[in-house]
This record gives C-alpha cells, structure tokens and sequence, in this order.
C-alpha cells in the first residue's frame, strides 16, 4: 500500500518536473571564427529542453564543405531538476578565403520551430599550401584491396618563397592518417634537404578533417628553419613511417556494396571495415613522404650596422634602469628587453654607445618565448654597469636587426634616462687604514666597488709562522672532539653512579630508623598497660630509653644496644633530677635482669610506672 | 726492556715532528725571501709546496693570496684570502687584502641570508663548543632532577634552557655550513668564466663571472658542477674553472 502512495507520488512529482521544465531552446557555436583554408572548424548545435529534435539535415553554403560528424546526449539531474541536451555536430572544411556566414539553422524541438544564430567565420588564405588534391589519396586504379599509401599523406607548408641567410621560416607538416587505421607514427616526420637547420618538431594540434569524402585525423607539427648560406635550396621533402591497420589481403573478389562511392577503389570498402570480425587486419608500415618546396635565399646586404650581432626579424626594445641614484663606484642594473619575431638566438645584448667613464660587466639573458618554435617571444638581457666618475645620464644603448620585410638594417636605440651619481673619483687606500678596521663585506651580491681609480697596494706579507696546524674540517666533523666528548660521558656515568649508591645508602637508614621507631612504639604501647611483670617493665623501658637515644642521634647511626644511661643522658641533655631518675631506671632494670630474686615488691606500683612513663616520654 | 722500546719510538715520533716543523719553517721563510725579492712565482712555488705537505695555517694562505696578487692572478689571491679567513676568523690582513682583491678583479659574491648574516658572529667551531657544553649542561641537569627528592623548577628550567641552547647551536652549525660561506663555497679562478644553463660549452649563459667571483656549489656531474651564483641564480661551471674554499 505505501509503496503505491510513494510511487504515485514519484509520478506526481515526476509530471510536474516536467511540466515546469523550461521550453526548448538551441544555441550554436564555432570552434574557432577564423580559419584558413583546408583548417577544418567545429560547429556545434545544442538543443537544450524535453522532447526529441530534428537538427538541420543539410547545411550548405558555397565556399564550405560542412558535413555532420555525430550527436551527443547529455542528461543532468540537479536538486530534483531534470535537463537534457542534445548536442549535433558539424565540421567545417573551408575551400578558399573570405567571409562566411553561416545563416540560422531551423532545429524542430519538443513540437517547436527553433532558430539557432546566425554565425560568421573569416577564413584566410594559407600561404604556400599546395592545392588540396595533389597531395591527398586519391583513387587509385590498381587498387582492387586496400592500400595502405592511400591512407596516409603528408604535405610540408612553407608559407615563403624567399628569405635572408639565417633568417627564421616557420614551417608547418601536416600528416593526416585516415580516420580508422589505427595509426602509429614509428618515426616522427624529419625534413629532409641541406643548407639549413630546422628547429625540434612541435606537435602543434590534431584535428579531424574530410577529404575526398573520406575522414582523416590531421596532425600538424610546427618548427622553423634558418638558411645558412644563399642560393636556391629545396626543403623537403618530409618523411615519417607509421604503422597503420589494414585489412589483409584477399584472394576471393568482393562484392560491390551498393553504398560503394569509390567503384571498389576505396580501400574501407573492405568488410573489415564494417564488421572487425570479418576478418583480422595486419599492421603494415607505411612511409610517408610530402613533396619538396622550393626556397630561396639571398645574402644579408653589406654595411652592417656595429651593433648588429646577427638578429633577423622584428623586434622593439625597451630599457630600465635601476637604482637612478648612485654613487660613484655603484652597480646599476640596466634591463633590456627586446620582443618581437625572429631568430632571437642571434639576438645579443645592447651595445653601449659611449663607454667612456663605465664600467661594465658581462650580461646576463633569459628569453622567453611565446609560440611552440620559439620565433617570437621576449629576451630580456641584465647588464649591470657602474659609474667611474660624475654622470648625469646613462649611455645609449642600440641594438641592430634585419628588417626582411623591409629589407633593411634596423638600428633601435634606448631613450635618454638621467641618473644622479655622487661622490667623487678618489677614495682612500685600503692599505693605509688600520687592520682591525678593515673593510667590511658591504657590496655583497653586488660587483665589488672600486674605492678608487689609482690601483690600491695589499698589505704586507707576514713572516711569522703559525706554530699549529690548522684544519678546514669544522671541529663536529673532527673524530677528537667526538672523542671529547666522552670526558663528560664519564662524568655523567660517575655522578649518577653516586647518586644511585647515595639513594640506597640513604633508604638502608630510613629502614633501620623506621624499625627502631616501631619498636619504640610498640614498647610504649605496653608500658602503658598495668599488667606487665615488673623484669619486663624494667628491660623494656630501659629498650625504649636506648630506641629513643639511638633515634636521637640520627646523623651517628648509634647502636641501640651500645647505648647506656651516661650516653642516653648525654644525648637527651637531662639536668642531674632526671639524669638521675634515669640511672635509677637502668639500675632497676639490671637488679632485674641479673640479681636473680625479687628485691622489692612484685608488682610496680602506679606511681612507680607513671614515674618511668613520664621519665621516658619528657626524653626528646 | 719494553718501556725503553715505547721510550725510543716515543723520542723518535717528537724528533720526526720537530724536524717536519722545521723543515715546514725553513720552506715557509725561503718562499717569504723568494716574495721580497720579486720572484713571486718561486715564491707561489714554495707556499704551494707546504699547502700540499698540509702544513695548512692563515699566514701561509695569506701569503699565498699576496703573490697571487703580484701575479696579477686576482682569481687565486681571493680563494687563498678566502682560505685564510676560513682558518681564522678574524685574520685583518686577509680581510683588507681580500676587499682589494675584489675591487681590482671585480668579484661577484654570493649575499648571505639574513640568518646566515646574525649567525655570521660565531664561527662553527663555537658553535660546535657551545652545542657540545649546552648539549652536557642540560643532560646533567636532567639527571639531577631524576635523583633530587624534590623537583626543582630551577633544575628544569635549566635543562630545558640548556637543550634549547643546544638545539639553536646545531640549527646554526646546520645553516652556516650549508650557507653562501659553508663546505660548498668555491672561489672562480679561470678567466672568461660564463655559467651556462646545462652542462654544454654552446648552452646558453647564465652569467659571466670575473675570476674571484663566490659561488657555492650544489652538486657535481662529470667536468661540471651546478652551482648557486651570485644574484640569486644558478648555473653550470666546468670543474677547472673553480676551487672550492675548504680543502
């Protein structure tokens, strides 16, 4: 019962969702609104909201090869909220240059006329690229099984004709793999050719493209290269080896599929294709190779500028300067940084101008780069300089590069920076001041400053020797001072030895006076009763007495036994009453002990045992 | 018999040394006329020969450092200077003739921390005797209070005082020998040395650095040696080209 309230509860719950659900809606986006030609570019249009859509069959604008590529669904529950989408998507091979617009697109959705907006994509003219078809499979006539050549090519992109020696081309190789081989790039392409160096290879993207109808993963790579003399060269062509999965080969003719575009040329035709378990494919390799591009290189013109170390390209420079204020001998850190585009390892540190009165030390350079090949980016260069005299500014500083598009020498210069310097040239010699006033580490981490321009005279030599020898090992790390170190080891040892024998000694006495203190009580204990014969009254009061002077003298370790009554006296300080009621006590106790017969009365009478009680109790 | 045998090695060990210290002082004073004279190649020649007999003390360094210096060798004056100044301290010779040094081959050095700055007012081996007398003071301490009757807190104050001292003596030690002026300190020698980024002739530099310069090395890979330089940077260093500070 309750599990039918709950579930027409969920239905309830369930047909109000989706009664609230928000209204379909689409949305449509490129990948990227500029491309060049032969770059394939992403559409996607997403249907957002219930009910099922029917996306645009066809699209299809002149100038752009747009076919569909699949649909994604995605559905989200969030807080008891439901959301579908549906997402279609498109690629886009531009054929030439110019401006496209991509018109809205009518997407049937949930009963619904939906319009998706109107998109534009720019695409540019790649220069240097050979015509899409001479390098792309094509059909081939003797191909009755697949050819694994067909499903591979490699075009090599050299976006310039001509160039300057040493100056940087970037360069592109595409490498495009059909879609369902299966490719392995065993060896990655290399440029062939001499004359120049190339730059790492960078994988630059991949993408997926449609060529000749057919599907092909395009994988770019990016590296520049740099003439080193002039003439006419070839670059290329760029080889690779991949494997790639093809269908063996069979005897038997196949039949041609009716959806067979290609006459039985296209090697996917091949059930292999269609259905794996048809058959098993072999790996195959297979190489690739692009068609050369023709490159040529002319000579830098004569009349170099003197601050021209190499850089071809196209660079601005800004300077900085730290601290402005200084004095005479100080370092300033002057900072260089040269941006731009080109062959920024040819590109060296600012020469100064006007020397004269600097000194300057060698730089330092860090560049950074802003593409996968490093042709534009930012090197910044330290240098640091220091003023020998007065100076109210900073020298100049140029730099000189090759302009290849102007096809001139380009020199850039700092701008005018005013600096304040103090303090003159002349400075006292260090040799003449004292030697505990010897100069202290002051320019720590900074070039040492020159005091002065007349060269200083070191101090004197010492003849004395040093009478010991002296070790570099800090003293930890020498074996006599862990050696050392057993001195007081030992001493510790010793002194807890000490205390531990101390502590036992002490507890001994604290165990023999606790016995003596318990056997006084004990004895006391008796005293007190009435019915004690009078020999034992005697000997134990006597006992108590020796207890109590043996505890009394603490520090001695008195014997009770050896105790008499002069010591017991003498111990207790009595004056001559009670020193004499004491001696009558230990005389009593020995008429008892030794006369053998009873020489008074055979009890001790009241007075008599507080006598002895009171005698023995004032003992303290 | 046996006592007379440990008598005569005994008499024979202290002669060895005598005669070793007086050869030692017979080179040092030859090497010092060879210095007054001008011939400071003979006289490098003489101190070089008691630094590798290992009769190592400030003033033969110094002296070392000196005829670098008329040799116009500046990159080897400082490192002697340097070793000097590691065997004592407080070496004033060392001190000024190190800071002429410098001006004239405009050395790069390294800047110490500003730990390594306050700490700089005790060498390691006064460190190493105060952790040591700290390390027992507190030890003793502890053990009186284990055998006292009653617990002091004058007691245990002092041992915790004692093993604090002991522990900031040790982090010291740790600091100053792993500092700019620690075990890795080296001294630039060659001339037209550049640290380099990676350990290849044709990488790129780091930064030049004039003979003297400090650097204090991290670690060490065939010929080269990766080392932390001035201005807060690093770079690789061909081995020939420095010498470290400590022998």
């Amino acid at each position: 019962m309750h599990r039918r309230i709950l579930l027409a509860l969920f239905a309830v719950v369930g047909i109000a969702q989706i009664a609230l659900a928000d209204s379909p809606s689409v949305t449509a986006v490129l990948s990227n609104s500029e491309a060049t030609v032969g770059e394939t570019v992403e559409l996607q249009i997403k249907v957002t909201g219930p009910g099922d859509a029917r996306p645009p069959e066809e699209i299809s604008i002149d100038g752009l090869e747009i076919h569909s590529t699949g649909t994604s669904r995605q559905f989200e529950i969030h807080n008891f909220s439901t959301s579908s989408s549906v997402t279609y998507n498109y690629t886009i091979l531009p054929l030439r240059a110019g401006r496209f617009t991509i018109p809205p697109q009518t997407v049937l959705a949930g009963g619904k006329i939906l319009r998706t907006p109107e998109l534009a994509l720019n695409v540019a003219d790649a220069p240097g690229r050979p015509p899409p078809t001479t390098t792309r499979p094509g059909r081939s006539a003797q191909s009755q099984s697949a050819n694994a050549n067909d499903m591979v090519f490699a075009e090599l992109i050299v976006p310039k004709k001509t160039a300057y020696v040493g100056e940087i081309v970037p360069v592109q190789i595409r490498m495009g793999f059909d879609a369902r081989v299966h490719p392995r790039l065993t060896d990655p392409p290399d440029i062939t050719g001499q004359g120049f160096t190339a730059q790492k290879l960078q994988q630059s993207s991949q993408n997926l493209e449609t060529i000749n109808g057919r599907p092909f993963d395009v994988v770019t790579f990016k590296t520049a290269i740099a003439a080193a003399r002039a003439g006419k060269f070839e670059i290329g062509p760029v080889k690779a080896t991949a494997q790639v999965v093809v269908p063996r080969r069979r005897n038997a003719p196949r039949s041609r599929s009716p959806f067979d575009l290609f006459d039985l040329d296209d090697p996917f035709s091949d059930p292999f294709f269609s259905n794996p378990f048809a058959g098993f494919g072999e790996r195959r390799d297979v190489q690739i190779t692009s068609d050369p591009v023709a490159l040529e290189v002319k000579p830098l013109p004569p009349n170099a500028p003197p601050s021209f170390s190499g850089a071809i390209g196209s660079f601005t420079m800004a300077t900085d300067a730290k601290p402005k204020s200084v004095q005479v001998g100080d370092p300033i850190t002057v900072t260089t940084t040269i941006s731009g585009r080109g062959n920024f390892d040819r590109v060296n540190a600012p020469l100064l101008e006007d020397d004269r009165g600097w000194h300057k030390y060698p730089p330092s350079s860090k560049f950074k780069q802003d593409d996968e090949v490093g042709i534009s980016g930012t090197k910044s260069f330290e240098m640091v300089i220091s003023p020998n005299e007065n100076k109210q500014s900073l020298p100049l500083l140029a730099f000189s590069y090759f302009d290849p598009a102007k096809e001139q020498y380009v020199t850039l210069h700092s701008e005018p920076m005013a600096i304040t310097v103090q303090g003159s040239a002349a400075a006292p010699a260090v040799a003449a001041q004292p030697p505990s006033s010897a100069p202290a580490n002051a320019a720590r981490g900074r070039p040492a400053i020159l005091n002065s321009n007349k060269p200083q005279d070191i101090l004197y030599q010492l003849t004395e020797p040093s009478r010991t020898v002296a070790s570099f090992e800090p003293l930890y790390t020498r074996r006599g001072f862990w050696a050392a170190q057993s001195l007081p080891l030992a001493a510790l040892f010793v002194f807890a030895g000490w205390k531990i024998r101390r502590r036992r000694l002490d507890d001994r006495e604290a165990r023999r006076i606790g016995a003596l203190q318990h056997e006084a009580a004990q004895l006391m204990h008796k005293l007190r009763r009435d019915d004690v014969p009078p020999r034992e009254y005697y000997a134990e009061a006597s006992r108590v007495v020796r207890l109590k002077a043996a505890l009394a003298a603490r520090n001695r370790a008195v014997d009770p036994n050896a105790v008499d009554v002069e010591t017991a006296a003498e111990t207790f300080k009595l004056d001559t009453d009670s020193r004499d009621r004491l001696r009558r006590l230990f005389e009593q106790n020995d008429e008892w002990q030794y006369s053998g017969t009873h020489n008074g009365p055979g009890r001790i009478s009241p007075e008599n045992r507080r006598d002895v009680l009171e005698l023995i109790e004032n003992l303290k | 018999m046996k006592s007379r045998t440990y008598l005569i090695a005994l008499l024979f060990c202290a002669g060895s040394a005598m005669s070793a210290i007086a050869q030692s002082n017979t080179e040092f004073a030859k090497a010092n006329q060879e210095f007054a004279q001008g011939n400071f190649k003979e006289a490098i020649t003489g101190y070089e020969t008691l630094v590798r007999a290992g009769q190592w003390n400030a003033n033969l360094f110094y002296d070392l450092g000196n005829a670098y210096f008329r040799t116009r060798d500046f990159g080897r004056a400082i490192l002697n200077y340097e070793r000097a100044l590691a065997l004592d301290q407080h070496h004033p010779e060392a001190t000024a003739n190190l800071q002429i040094a410098r001006d004239e081959a405009r050395a790069l050095e390294l800047q110490p921390t500003r730990v390594e700055h306050y700490l700089q007012f005790a060498s390691i081996n006064q460190y190493s005797i105060a952790a040591a007398v700290a390390f027992w003071l507190g030890i003793l301490a502890i053990v009186m209070v284990i055998f006292a009757r009653r617990r002091s807190a004058a007691l245990i104050s002092l041992s915790i005082l004692c093993l604090l001292v002991c522990a900031v003596a040790v982090w010291a030690i740790h600091t100053l020998d792993n500092g700019s002026e620690g075990r890795g300190l080296a001294i630039v020698t060659g001339n037209d040395v550049q640290a380099r980024l990676a350990t290849a002739d044709t990488a790129n530099s780091v930064l030049a650095l004039p003979p003297g310069s400090e650097i204090k090395i991290l670690s060490t890979r065939g010929d080269w040696m990766y080392a932390a330089l001035p201005n807060d940077l690093r770079g690789w260093i061909q081995t020939k080209n420095a010498e470290q500070v400590r022998l």
